[in-house]
């Protein structure tokens, strides 16, 4: 089953015109990663997923819901996307429980007690449990993102976006976070990553689509597109990329 | 010195209208300045018009004559309005002479003059926080208006309490302008002093320690307030 479809996506900044036409279907449960130089317009596309950036022309459905419609309750929308970034952008006035609890208590309307419940059991598993009272910036990069993707999952979204999230992390955290991610991988979640963690793109990818100048070049399963991408311009990425 | 001495309970009299003046007047410009600050970021042009026309006209000219405006102008404007309601429809009565208590017109303009700064303050607040934070609140599901206050503003607040510290500060020094429509705050009580022992040397320097320990007291309480809010917050 689609649950996301993406029709004919344009997405211009003044004149520079970042996507050119995007076609996408997402399958529910499908684990997506998108790869491609920078400015490619991969991170544009996933912020146009969840409508963070508003679309210049065409169309994005979720379940059947169209995102650009002036009707659409957006919130509402959002609350089934979660997202994490690059910047993790944790609430630095909130520590770790607070983080997570706030929406479920201000979106959902839980119970504090049993918001504070699901904060504990995310926190544990992402391996924060003994950060519960601690603020993002007593945390380390690495557990500020585990935070974040905790913050995101405690919403029970059916989507998780993931713009390059161990892309500001020091190389000794990056694999805390892979781990996590590699975790989710094993749920039925629907995951769509913006990385350049191409080892980790391979290993868990269901499907990977690569990006260039505002278009969907090209898209395969992993084992073909690493190991005999078709496009030329695929080939140049992957040999500078890849080592 | 005698006559300082003696007439110290009389010039306190005086600054404890300084302080009423300027603690009423800093409350409603708060309120005032965070619709102010808000409305300058609308999304709405015709709000963000009438709230910079409201910033621009209350920074742009003399607290003075803000002041003369309300004490004498406001009665005058009611009167006049009375009158040709009066007039031309026959409800309520003609009014001659409209008059507004000093203390009344010193909080309206106070309020609406300190409203226009601190909405600016507020607008700066909220502008320095990160666009990441909007998109983190949104993307969970906030509304725009939950991601303001539960996300922004009290971050907001945070970097604004100096500005907002100094500003009530020059507040409170510019209540001295209200001799001009006779509240008798704190430099008005020491004019009425001098008039009477025409000592102006040791009463206005009186007058100035006075106004001196009023705002080193509220100076160190702002840098307190500042490092207890700033515990939690170094990004």
């Amino acid at each position: 089953m689609t649950i996301i479809k993406v029709r004919g996506l344009h997405k211009s900044f003044g004149h520079l015109e970042v996507l050119r036409g995007i076609d996408l279907d997402v399958a529910e449960g499908e684990k997506l990663v998108i790869i491609g130089p920078s400015g490619s317009g991969k991170s544009t596309l996933l912020r146009c997923l969840n409508q963070l950036e508003e679309a210049t022309a065409g169309s994005i459905e979720f379940d059947g819901t169209e995102l650009t419609a002036r009707k659409t309750d957006l919130p509402k929308v959002r609350e089934h996307i979660g997202m994490v970034f690059q910047s993790f952008n944790l609430f630095p006035h909130k520590n770790a429980t607070e983080n997570i609890t706030i929406a479920l208590l201000k979106v959902k309307g839980m119970e504090k007690h049993e918001a504070e419940r699901r904060a504990l059991a995310l926190l544990d598993k992402v391996g924060l449990s003994d950060k519960a009272g601690s603020y993002p910036q007593e945390l380390s990069g690495g557990q500020q993102q585990r935070v974040a993707i905790a913050r995101a999952l405690a919403m029970q979204p059916r989507v998780m976006l993931f713009d390059e999230p161990t892309s500001a992390l020091d190389p000794e955290m990056v694999g805390e976070v892979l781990e996590v991610m590699r975790g989710l991988t094993r749920e039925g979640m629907t995951l769509i990553f913006v990385t350049h963690e191409m080892k980790f793109a391979q290993e868990v990818g269901d499907r990977v689509i690569f990006m260039d100048e505002g278009l969907i070049v090209e898209e395969d399963i992993p084992s073909q597109i690493f190991t005999n991408p078709t496009n030329a311009r695929t080939r140049s990425f992957l040999s500078r990329v890849m080592k | 010195m005698d006559v300082v001495w003696h007439n110290i309970p009389y010039l306190l009299i005086g600054a404890v209208t300084t302080l009423k003046i300027s603690l009423i007047a800093v409350t409603f410009g708060i309120i005032l300045g965070l619709f102010a600050g808000m409305g300058r970021l609308s999304s709405n042009k015709l709000v963000r018009f009438l709230a910079t026309c409201y910033v621009d006209f209350f920074r742009g000219t003399p607290l003075l004559v803000q002041i003369l405006i309300v004490y004498f102008g406001l009665p005058q404007l009611y009167g006049q309005g009375q009158t040709f309601l009066f007039i031309h429809f026959g409800v309520g009565h003609a009014v001659t002479t409209t008059q507004i208590s000093d203390f009344l017109a010193a909080i309206i303009a106070f309020s609406l003059n300190s409203g226009a700064y601190v909405g600016e303050i507020f607008r700066a607040g909220i502008q320095s926080i990160e666009k990441g934070q909007r998109e983190a609140a949104l993307s969970l599901g906030m509304t725009p208006s939950q991601s303001m206050r539960y996300v922004i503003l009290p971050q907001a607040f945070r970097r604004v309490v100096p500005p907002l510290g100094n500003e009530f500060i020059a507040m409170l020094k510019d209540t001295a302008l209200l001799t001009v429509i006779g509240v008798e705050e704190l430099l008005r009580k020491g004019e009425i002093l001098n008039s009477n022992y025409f000592k102006p040397f040791q009463i206005f320097l009186s007058v100035a320690f006075i106004y001196l320990i009023m705002t080193l007291t509220f100076s160190r309480f702002v840098d307190y307030t500042e490092r207890r809010l700033g515990v939690h917050d170094h990004n």
